[in-house]
């Protein structure tokens, strides 16, 4: 009896040792995500919670389909610390190929914070073979590299907006600010990176075109802490309107508040963090009333009413993280490219590289961030018409409601528009 | 006008960045790198303080300046204390400890859009037809109250005296009975709270992010290097040849040299006149 209970113990317990691995063995192979991103921003921060609030949806429903197995995604991580004023692009780029040479991702998301850094990290991305869906970066400098070499470089896209699209909106704005208010001399403050110069760049140039003069065009070290000397030149020639283009919250924060210290009689228009953020009254207090900024692309962090995906995206963002996303740009795109790739693996039926690409090439793919296809460059299709038809961006205005509380109302493009751009009363004539 | 103006306040801010580093180094010889990073800490620490107890922002303010002074005594006794005389150790020592304590508030969160003190008193006024906020007069008049301060601290408190005593000849000092590491650790807890002063000021002009630490200890070397190490007056000097310096650069050459001026002016002094414009510390040697 006693002989009978250890044989049926010891066959048992290996019995159950064979079969759990066994078990495991059977259970589908995740499909790995890399994000090295810039994760000590809030670009990268709110970046990779989006794309974890898309896996968790889509594993939810059991995972992606590649050929006849439905498989989970699974994210790893890396912090490049791309975003941070002190960090080489070297340094960035070596978390990168880290990552991507130890986890082995089957595609990239999110990737370079900096333009700088996406540019340099296209050939290790061709070397190694993985596809990445950009949403950070916004330097036009991507397609011109991508054209010198469509073939090696056909691993890489780019979802998200770039800095030709963010100028098409502003300077549409600008042009209403000319012809509708008589706004007609300007100022440019810029943070001196590869993409906030080709953005203001683009602006500026567009503002000559059109009549306006340009009183100054500023390039500031993306550590700067005070923006005095282009304020008070500001000031003192009278300009109308603020150009100003900046990604690293600290600068953006000190120039924000002392914009409004100053009392610069100016509007002020742009990209500057903390002057877009939902938070922003709180952090920056009342002096963000009338600025105007632009969300690339659209539910980045400002649900819509005309455009109810923007709204569905965050609500759950929120409900999950317990507030929207702090930064008015690319968060969405973000969110977007984990299900165009999801997509891609399901019509490839593989997650071989080269299928992988060709499959990602013919997304057609309506997200919260508009309808998102590919054209020859790889990038993302944006535009200024229809959602329905490509992606699009919004620009808004803090404005009082009729309670008095400051909100950001979205002005421009019409087909979103919930208000009017209203000239603050220190410029009316 | 408006460079006159700009110039002076950024020389202040400057000023107030390097005090408690120059304090801490004049009386105990004790280069603290690890100042810019109490410097930010004492924000956060003021944030927090305001945001999760609910304290009012001159409640949070004072608790900070004491517990970033309570931190700089604690540096002492733990990381000091054994590396006493050996100043390679020292600097490393701290320098690793302002690193460890950055990457600690980077980890926690504390970077984004949100983390930012609230000013004193809103508004401004013009000066001369250039606009100025009242907050910016604030820092102008904390950089003066402090000098002063300072100045009377330790001409006419024991101990300053103690202080100044340390300062000339620590060993003449131990022998009238002034307890060195119980004064290097004083020095340690002022220069802390000097920066956390300093931070409760200058902060409210902008948002925080961590990496603000970093800044502050290269402007304060940059000002303590040109106006020379130990002296309170090339501090002052050192401030207003680097503010001016900036503000003349971004106006007339181009905004983004700003960030080249410190840098510059160590290299270039530390060429012609290492101890500095007012430091003593290299004089000997410099005239042979």
């Amino acid at each position: 009896m006693r002989r009978g209970a250890i044989i049926f113990s010891v066959i048992f317990l290996l019995t159950t040792l064979v079969i759990l691995p066994a078990s495991k063995a059977t259970a589908a192979k995740p499909v790995v995500i890399g994000v090295p991103t810039s994760l000590y921003t809030p670009f990268g921060r709110d970046g990779l919670k989006a794309v974890k609030l898309a896996v968790e949806e889509i594993n939810a429903k059991g995972g992606v389909k590649v050929g006849t197995q439905k498989r989970p995604f699974k994210v790893v991580i890396a912090d490049t610390r791309g975003g941070e004023p002190s960090t080489p692009v070297h340094d960035a780029l070596m978390a990168y190929e880290r990552l991507i040479t130890k986890e082995k991702p089957d595609a990239i998301v999110v990737g370079a914070f900096r333009s700088e850094v996406l540019i340099a990290g296209m050939d290790l991305v061709a070397k190694y073979k993985v596809p990445q869906l950009s949403t950070i970066a916004q330097s036009p400098g991507f397609q011109k590299k991508f054209m010198k070499d469509p073939k090696k470089y056909k691993y890489l896209f780019r979802v998200t907006t770039d800095a030709l699209v963010d100028a098409a909106y502003l300077n549409n704005t600008l042009d209403i600010l000319k012809n509708k208010f008589g706004l007609k001399n300007a100022y440019f403050i810029y943070q001196d990176t590869l993409w906030a110069k080709a953005f203001s760049g683009l602006m500026s140039r567009h503002c000559k075109k059109t009549g306006w003069k340009i009183i100054g065009f500023d390039g500031y070290a993306a550590g700067a802490t005070d923006f005095s000397p282009a304020l008070s030149k500001a000031r003192e020639n009278k300009v109308q309107l603020i150009g100003m283009v900046w990604d690293v919250p600290l600068g953006a924060g000190v120039f924000a508040k002392q914009y409004a210290a100053m009392k610069v009689p100016a509007l002020l228009i742009g990209f500057i963090p903390p002057m877009a953020s939902p938070m922003a009254v709180k952090t920056l207090g009342p002096g963000v009333e009338y600025s105007m900024s632009i969300e690339f692309p659209v539910g980045a962090s400002l649900p819509l009413k005309k455009l109810p995906k923007t709204g569905g995206f965050l609500s759950k963002f929120k409900k999950k993280y317990g507030s929207l996303p702090e930064a008015a740009a690319v968060n969405s795109s973000a969110y977007d490219a984990v299900f165009i790739l999801a997509k891609a693996i399901e019509r490839a039926g593989s997650l071989n590289p080269d299928k992988l690409a060709a499959a990602l090439e013919k997304t057609d793919y309506a997200g919260v961030s508009g309808r998102i296809r590919f054209n020859k460059q790889h990038i993302a299709v944006f535009g200024t018409k229809d959602p329905k038809k490509e992606g699009v961006c919004v620009i808004f205005q803090w404005q009082k409601d009729s309670s008095g509380k400051l909100k950001r109302v979205p002005v421009y493009p019409a087909f979103l528009a919930e208000g009017k751009i209203q000239l603050p009363p220190w410029m009316k004539k | 006008m408006s460079l006159l103006i700009y110039g002076l306040i950024n020389s202040v801010i400057l000023a107030l960045y390097t005090v408690g580093f120059s304090l801490t180094y004049g009386i105990s010889g004790l280069a603290n790198f690890a100042h810019g990073a109490l410097y930010i800490l004492s924000g956060f620490v003021a944030w927090s303080l305001m945001n999760t107890a609910g304290l009012p922002f001159a409640v949070s303010g004072v608790l900070a300046v004491l517990i970033t002074a309570a931190i700089g005594f604690a540096f002492y006794w733990v990381l000091i204390l054994r590396l006493r005389g050996i100043p390679l150790a020292e600097l490393i020592v701290t320098f690793a400890a302002g690193v460890a304590i950055l990457e600690l508030m980077t980890w926690k969160g504390f970077y984004g859009l949100r983390y930012s003190l609230p000013v004193f008193v809103n508004g401004g006024v013009e000066i001369a037809g250039v606009g100025i906020d009242y907050q910016r007069l604030i820092v102008l008049a904390s950089g003066l109250v402090l000098v002063i301060g300072l100045w009377l601290f330790v001409h006419h408190t024991r101990i300053g005296l103690a202080f100044r005593a340390m300062a000339q000849n620590e060993r003449t000092a131990l022998s009238i009975g002034i307890e060195s590491d119980w004064i290097g650790a004083l020095s340690l807890a002022f220069g802390a709270a000097l920066a956390a002063i300093a931070a409760m000021v200058v902060l409210p002009l902008g948002v925080m992010e961590s990496t603000i630490g970093y800044d502050v200890l290269i402007y304060a070397l940059a000002v303590a290097i040109v106006g020379g190490l130990e002296s309170t007056l090339g501090m002052i000097a050192g401030s207003f040849l680097i503010g001016y310096g900036q503000i003349a650069a971004a106006r007339y050459i181009g905004a983004k040299w700003m960030v080249i001026v410190p840098l510059a002016a160590i290299v270039f002094v530390l060429s012609v006149k290492p101890s500095g414009i007012f430091g003593k510390f290299k004089e000997l040697e410099e005239r042979v």
